[in-house]
């Protein structure tokens, strides 16, 4: 076995620079597999977390039909003994209670209809990252009678400042008539321009009253501490509700389906990429090892009349190939890793993108990491394809003739 | 006047650990007109002599001139130059350009001279006549057999009406009638047109139809005989 | 350059010489260009299609506001000019279309809901050209004139709003003294847009009844042009800033919308980047194929020089080899993207990424767009790549000295 070995390598080095350029290749593109890999699946979870942070958490119990007509009469009953039983149940303080609904703000000079959640004061900050986004003033708390936060073009819309009233209008729970009068005691700014422009929180407390809730709410959200951990929670929590209410569970996929959806589209023009690079290295495989082969033919012709099989030679061409792509895949797998790692480092961010990037609640500085996974997923295929690809001028051999062999050259 | 002298020529190779000897002064003058064989065993020189003759190797020292140009210090350019107009070569093997017939390799070197398209298309025409290839004009050198493809490689190497033709063992890989037939058509050639043939052989049958032989050993002429040609 | 006709030749029968490896190559070569031209459409399709949908919303190409309106989108923040001032200024000058109106953030209830959306006194005659919403597919029908009475909203806000045609809403915004501004509305018509966002955000009436309501007078909020082609924006910019001073604000699309602005920017250095690394990963195969095939012709390239051939001529036949493989690569590639995209001119249906696409502002139907510019620059991004990849094997072949070409023993 080791001769063999030996001989499939020493054949390699017969054209070293043959040799080198088909490997140039598979580095080259697993090089950029790995980079982009990389990046596209961090980006793709920070993407993920980012969103959710915000307002819709990991999922969230509701009304049956509010998550697609959200009226303010789809409600969750008795919403605040509800958050406080699932807590204790699971002993998790990522849980909070909302209710939502649209109103128009008046200050002393302009108006705006916005949207108003009515928020736990003590638990909203550990389900969204509002809370810890307030740049001037402070957050709610529980005791606020007559507080609220509000964004930050919001604020310079209306003209208004910490301590500056508001007047709230809006329906309630059964279509009466709501108003209410509130004073500013916070301003956050999330740095995307919609979350600062459209949203004011309240008190709970106070929301219910406004809007004639008798206690009801419209949301319980609910955050595990990963992804992985919501999955599993999300069965229990459905579990843990009352019965006869009819309230159900939404996963965070139902409430933001266009997250899993832009990804996959986002994958799917990603693959076709990816594919063909594959395809590129694995004809330049083809060719090499077409090539080498047929240079061989009478050296194939006067080992095979001293008596060697043809199906020996196929799997010599193949180890060949096998340890060429081994090369390929293990100094492309490195080198990909190092190019990963200086961005890990030192951050990508591409000129001109920083809009799109605010529109998927990314930075606009992103800092990709290398697992083994992105790391060795690319380059494994090529492999594959390598193989695959060495398969034809391998199998050729079996119509070779050792006397016509011997007659070429 | 003499259309080839060399004067006092060394060149020495070296092969693996070993240097050769491959001209060890030697001088020599042949006159136009001249039908020289340069007979040595393997690794004679004669080989390294007949390059050196046809500008194609530069000797480590001496004098090579031809028709009273001398060649040995002339650049690359110029040398290229030189071939292209003054001298034909045929080579043991692998004379013709595999992807081009009979006839477009003929007219490759005039070509190359930048020789109206009409008249290269005539004279290689009436070249592969005058070699007795008549009808074989479209044929890729893969269709013909050996001494076809040296005829083509003859009537390429004179069509242009050189005045000095060098050939390094044209025969070697011709059955003993197609021999006969080739060194046939270059005595032809000698005597109507005047050209100077220089050739390097080790084959009897070649050095009978030579004027003159010239032998050669380690690098050095031993015997340099003129003769009645058969 | 006399010497072109036969190295041409011998540089294409070199090529079928080994017609096993020259069609690999070629195969390889149509493969990459024609997934860099396929990709680039589809791409450049999916923008287009953003950007005019994008700017069917803003809508036109260049708007007109008070400097501060953008910032505090108010009517405090109007333009006082009538519309037979503008007509005088504008109906002649050259320009495709334009309108005025009046766009304000207003809140809508029905019975039992609220929505916060953007309110648009038009003039429909004006807008027509403007318009996503195509007035004939209106489930009802459309606005009549700037003083009809009624409202038409998106059939999502419809839905949202519990709220159907000949069903009345209440439309509220301020007026300049900050006072409510109200008024109730009878839906008199539903539109559906291909972005569902623009159902669920934008309400039309008519412009006078808007002015009335928010007790304006006959000033509006915004003037909006509609040039000849988006990408060429300057020529309308020009018209309109010369004839509107005032101390009015005047600015392109892209300087409203600046993420459609950049999409279009990030686009073309995508597909540059994109034929760029495909030709990379080709040309290793490339140099590959020339080194092979110089080494396998060692004696002839010999032979050549010593039949008095320049060393220059050796190498243009090789970038010659080189750029006809590359040609005839090219040639077929373009072919198979040009057959491929045909049949998908259609669109291409992927609505089952449909909310997905909503975030990026994309419809669910992708419409690829062949761009000649696009084209012509992959093509010729990879010969002028290729021409300086194979220069490498080329040069080195015009260097051997026909000696030792020669006496090479394979």
């Amino acid at each position: 076995m080791n001769i063999v070995l030996r001989l499939a390598w020493r054949n390699l080095w017969r054209q070293p620079r043959r040799t080198w350029l088909t490997t140039g290749a598979m580095v080259f593109s697993n090089t950029l597999l790995v980079f982009m890999i990389s990046l596209q699946f961090g980006m793709y979870e920070l993407m993920i977390d980012n969103t959710l942070q915000v307002f819709t958490g990991h999922m969230q119990v509701q009304a049956p039909g509010y998550k697609e007509d959200q009226k303010m009469r789809q409600t969750v009953p008795r919403i605040v003994p509800l958050a406080d039983s699932l807590r204790d149940r699971f002993g998790l303080d990522t849980i909070a209670a909302r209710g939502w609904a649209f109103g128009l703000a008046s200050s002393d000079e302009r108006s705006y209809g916005i949207g108003i959640f009515g928020v736990e004061p003590d638990y909203e900050p550990r389900v969204s990252s509002v809370p810890g986004l307030v740049r001037e003033g402070r957050y709610l708390e529980e005791a606020d009678a007559t507080g609220i936060v509000i964004g930050s073009v919001l604020a310079r819309n209306l003209r208004v400042g910490i301590g500056d009233e508001l007047t709230l209008l809006g329906s309630g729970k059964d279509g009466s008539f709501a108003a209410a009068v509130v004073h500013v005691v916070g301003i956050f700014e999330s740095g995307i321009a919609d979350i600062d422009r459209n949203f004011a929180q309240m008190p709970l407390r106070l929301f219910q009253d406004m809007f004639y809730m008798d206690g009801d709410g419209h949301q319980v959200v609910v955050s595990a501490a990963t992804l992985e951990a919501a999955e599993l929670l999300l069965p229990e929590v459905a579990a843990a509700l009352p019965d006869g209410a009819g309230l159900v569970v939404h996963d965070w996929d139902a409430l933001q389906p266009g997250l899993r959806q832009a990804i996959q589209a986002d994958m799917s023009s990603a693959f076709f990429m990816y594919g063909i690079l594959v395809i590129l290295v694995a004809f330049s495989v083809l060719n090499t090892q077409l090539m080498s082969v047929l240079e061989r033919t009478h050296e194939f012709g006067i080992v095979m009349s001293l008596g060697l099989r043809p199906g020996r030679l196929g799997r010599l061409v193949m180890l060949e190939t096998a340890m060429m792509g081994l090369m390929g895949l293990l100094i492309g797998a490195i080198t990909g890793t190092l190019f990963t790692t200086w961005f890990t480092v030192n951050g990508l961010s591409i000129p001109g993108m920083e809009e799109m990037a605010a529109m998927f609640n990314l930075p606009a500085r992103i800092y990709p990491e290398v697992t083994f996974a992105t790391a060795v997923a690319g380059p494994l295929i090529v492999y594959g394809f390598t193989l695959l690809a060495a398969l034809y001028p391998a199998l050729r051999l079996h119509r070779l003739h050792p006397v016509e062999a011997m007659r070429v050259n | 006047m003499s259309s080839v002298r060399c004067v006092d020529l060394c060149k020495t190779y070296r092969q693996g650990d070993q240097d050769v000897k491959a001209l060890d002064h030697v001088s020599i003058e042949i006159d136009e007109g001249g039908f020289v064989c340069l007979v040595a065993p393997s690794g004679g020189g004669k080989t390294t002599l007949l390059n050196a003759i046809g500008g194609l190797d530069i000797p480590d020292s001496g004098e090579v001139w031809i028709a009273d140009q001398r060649i040995d210090e002339m650049s690359k350019g110029e040398l290229a130059d030189l071939r292209l107009a003054n001298i034909g070569f045929v080579f043991q093997a692998y004379n013709l350009i595999p992807v081009l017939t009979a006839q477009e390799n003929v007219e490759f070197v005039m070509q190359v001279q930048g020789v109206a398209a009409a008249e290269r298309r005539e004279k290689s025409l009436a070249i592969l006549d005058e070699v007795g290839l008549e009808g074989l004009e479209t044929r890729r050198p893969a269709e013909m057999s050996g001494g076809q493809q040296q005829r083509v490689a003859v009537a390429r190497a004179i069509v242009s009406r050189p005045a000095l033709v060098l050939a390094d063992e044209p025969t070697a890989n011709l059955d003993s009638k197609t021999s006969d037939e080739l060194m046939e058509l270059f005595t032809e050639l000698n005597r109507h047109h005047n050209t100077t043939f220089v050739i390097a052989t080790h084959d009897q049958r070649v050095m009978r139809y030579a004027k003159r032989i010239v032998r050669m050993l380690d690098g050095r002429i031993v015997e340099d005989l003129e003769q009645d040609a058969a | 350059m006399r010497m072109t006709p036969v190295l041409t030749r011998l540089a294409w029968r070199y090529l079928w010489r080994n017609h096993r490896r020259t069609i690999i190559m070629l195969s390889a070569i149509a493969v990459g260009s024609w997934a860099m031209i396929f990709m680039t459409a589809l791409t450049r399709g999916m923008v287009d299609q953003m950007i005019a949908d994008g700017i069917s919303a803003l809508p036109g190409h260049v708007q007109v506001h008070d400097p501060e309106f953008l910032d505090d989108p108010s009517v405090v923040n109007r333009i006082t000019i009538p519309d037979d001032e503008f007509a005088r200024r504008f109906d002649d000058a050259g320009i495709k279309a334009w309108a005025s109106r009046v766009r304000v953030p207003a809140v809508v209830t029905s019975e039992r809901e609220s929505r916060g959306v953007t309110l648009l006194g038009i003039d429909p005659a004006a807008e027509r050209e403007f318009s996503f919403v195509s007035y004939e597919d209106v489930e009802g029908r459309f606005l009549e004139s700037p003083e009809d009475n009624g409202v038409v909203i998106g059939r999502k806000l419809a839905d949202k709003l519990d709220t159907e045609v000949g069903k009345r809403i209440v439309l509220m915004s301020q007026d300049p003294d900050n006072e409510i501004a109200d008024r109730g509305f009878r839906v008199v018509g539903l539109f559906e847009a291909s972005m569902p966002t623009f159902e669920e955000s934008f309400v039309f009436v008519g412009k006078a009844t808007a002015q009335r309501m928010l007790r304006i007078g006959n000033a509006t909020t915004e003037v909006v042009f509609l040039g000849d082609d988006y990408r060429d924006v300057d020529p309308t910019y020009q018209l309109v800033a010369e004839r509107v001073d005032d101390g009015l604000d005047v600015k392109r699309w892209y300087e409203i919308d600046t993420y459609l602005g950049t999409m279009l920017r990030v686009m073309d250095g995508f597909v540059l980047i994109w034929v760029i690394v495909i030709f990379l990963a080709l040309s290793f195969g490339l140099v590959n194929t020339l080194v092979m095939a110089v080494f396998e012709r060692v004696r002839e390239i010999g032979l050549m020089l010593a039949l008095g051939m320049k060393p220059s001529n050796i190498l243009a036949q090789i970038i010659i080899e080189s750029m006809l493989l590359l040609a005839v690569g090219l040639a077929i590639g373009n072919v198979l993207a040009v057959a491929t995209i045909q049949p998908l001119q259609d669109g291409i249906d992927i609505s089952v990424v449909a909310e997905g696409m909503e975030m990026m502002g994309a419809s669910s139907v992708l419409y690829p767009k062949l761009y000649l510019n696009d084209v012509v620059l992959a093509n010729i991004v990879v010969l002028m790549l290729g021409f300086f990849a194979s220069l490498s094997p080329a040069w080195r072949a015009s260097r051997y000295e026909p000696v030792e070409a020669i006496t090479k023993v394979g």
